[in-house]
């Protein structure tokens, strides 16, 4: 089996690892999937009548602990990396567990959410804003569901590969990294867009 | 960067949301509420990328691909206000 060549040494040609220049290709495609539906949007609410107030009809609170929430697994997923790149990987298990329990208490917090809105029948088909809230956030719980199952490898089995190759694991931390924090600079878009404008 | 650079950069972020649902609370009118709302946000986003994704310090291949992705999210845009704009009302 060939394994993919350049995971630690820098390719002379991109002056990138290969993994590094392949999640970055990957998030240029991602920021035309989340472009197609905020311009979706925007098309859908510029060409309304009328418009709900969206701060009446969704949770500010929730949504700012959420906000809250993936702002600190940001910082705990840079810090496992740092913890793993300085050969700590006790510090690295720590932050990743953190960084994997905020991801879960986001989808949880995402969960209420939900529930509420299907409570009071507040649905997809409601109106249009409805239907863009839930496609656009449904779509960026997977991205964060999809974040966490690569974060809980790299802290579970994945983790072997640190005794054998550290370098490689390392930039595998980080190109996990790199997604997760793109995961967390589209809500922060979705936020105010959803919730306060 | 230092566990403190990043702890520095997690106050920033945090402030930044508060000043988020603070201004959309100002009832000032919708136009600025959201010009102010998308200026915080993409202050907040630069901020990740710049440090936690490292792209302070990454090399210029990655630019790349994120150059062109940029203009074709711009093209989306531009095609909506092209085709809006005799209704959408600026400053209203």
């Amino acid at each position: 089996m060939h394994t993919l060549p350049y995971t630690t040494e820098i390719r002379p040609d991109t002056g990138l690892t290969n993994p590094k220049l392949g999640i970055w290709l990957f998030l240029a495609s991602e920021v035309m999937l989340f472009g197609s539906l905020f311009s979706a949007y925007a098309l859908l609410r510029s060409g309304a009548a009328s418009w709900p107030d969206q701060s009446a009809v969704l949770s500010v609170p929730l949504a700012t602990l959420n906000t809250v929430i993936l702002i600190s697994s940001s910082v705990t997923m840079v810090l496992a990396w740092s913890g793993a790149r300085a050969g700590r990987m006790d510090r690295f298990r720590i932050y990743m567990g953190l960084t994997l329990l905020c991801g879960a208490g986001f989808l949880a917090v995402k969960a209420v959410e939900y529930g509420d809105k299907f409570a009071h029948g507040l649905l997809p088909s409601t109106d249009n804003f409805l239907a863009l809230y839930f496609t656009m956030t449904g779509v960026h719980a997977v991205h964060v569901l999809a974040g966490m199952v690569v974060n809980a490898f790299l802290l579970g089995p994945g983790a072997r590969m640190w005794r054998s190759e550290p370098e490689r694991f390392t930039n595998r931390v980080e190109v996990a990294g790199i997604y997760w924090h793109f995961v967390d600079v589209v809500w922060i878009f979705l936020f105010p867009v959803l919730y306060l404008l | 960067m230092t566990a403190r650079g990043y702890l520095g950069v997690f106050g920033a972020l945090l402030a930044l949301t508060a000043a988020t649902v603070l201004a959309a609370s100002l009832q000032l009118p919708s136009s600025s509420t959201m010009a102010l709302g998308l200026t915080i946000a993409t202050a907040k986003a630069t901020l990740v990328a710049l440090f936690f994704m490292h792209l302070k310090s990454e090399k210029p291949m990655v630019y790349w691909p994120l150059a062109l992705a940029a203009v074709l999210f711009a093209a989306l845009f531009a095609f909506i206000l092209w085709t809006e704009a005799d209704h959408i009302a600026i400053g209203g």
